[in-house]
């Protein structure tokens, strides 16, 4: 199964994480997810990049769009190792918005599916 | 987008008030930090926000609230929040943080 694959690097600065939510919003609506659905991808995704923002100069997204389901993966997320509540509260919103999240070596992947007749 | 806070005292209901419009998100949390600081550092008292404009918050938002809450609540002050949309709403009861303000609908 073919998939349509976006990817999208941008610098580690905070003012640009604006950008990853317009830029999210625009591909999940495209893929006809209701309001709610968008907000909650863009929230989750905001979090992953401000998880990401401290670990590296680039933050790499790619969105993965297939059949079922919008799979977005974020380089260089990981789970606090210690206690910081605000990275908690991140991962939090995360595992509560997205229908799937599995954290890598590499990142942090993030799905959401794509009920019949969404497309 | 950015953000506009809008802060001042409510001399009858003797609390600050607070109106942002836009988001408070990672890029926009330091400001609205500094701006509560320096209205408690002013006054303390409680401080009731109206999310009416209030399109977005991100975790590094609430973590702002929470440290400025911190501040407050040891003068027994509270922070009241006041007609946020439904999507902020969902973050609040998400991080449990509906039990830490006082919400209003």
């Amino acid at each position: 199964m073919k998939k349509d694959i976006f990817r999208l690097t941008i610098p580690s600065k905070p003012d640009y994480i604006s950008v990853v939510r317009l830029t999210s919003s625009c591909i999940a609506s495209k893929l006809g997810l209701s309001i709610d659905e968008i907000e909650d991808i863009k929230v989750s995704l905001s979090e992953a990049c401000i998880n990401a923002l401290t670990r590296t100069d680039e933050i790499n997204i790619k969105y993965e769009i297939s059949e079922d389901r919008l799979a977005i993966t974020v380089d260089n997320v990981v789970l606090s190792e210690n206690d910081e509540r605000e990275s908690n509260l991140g991962i939090l919103i995360m595992k509560s918005l997205m229908d799937e999240v599995n954290f890598t070596e590499k990142g942090v992947e993030m799905i959401k599916y794509l009920k019949d007749g969404n497309r | 987008m950015a953000l506009n806070i809008m802060i001042k005292f409510d001399e009858i209901n003797n609390h600050w008030s607070v109106e942002p419009e836009g988001e408070i998100d990672i890029y926009t949390s330091p400001e609205l930090k500094e701006k509560l600081s320096k209205a408690l550092d002013d006054k303390m008292a409680d401080i009731v926000i109206d999310g009416e404009k209030l399109d977005y918050i991100d975790s590094t938002g609430l973590g702002t609230l929470i440290g400025i809450l911190k501040i407050i609540k040891e003068n027994k002050n509270k922070i009241y929040i006041r007609n946020i949309k439904p999507n902020i709403r969902k973050l609040f009861d998400i991080t449990e943080l509906d039990k830490v303000f006082v919400i209003e609908e």
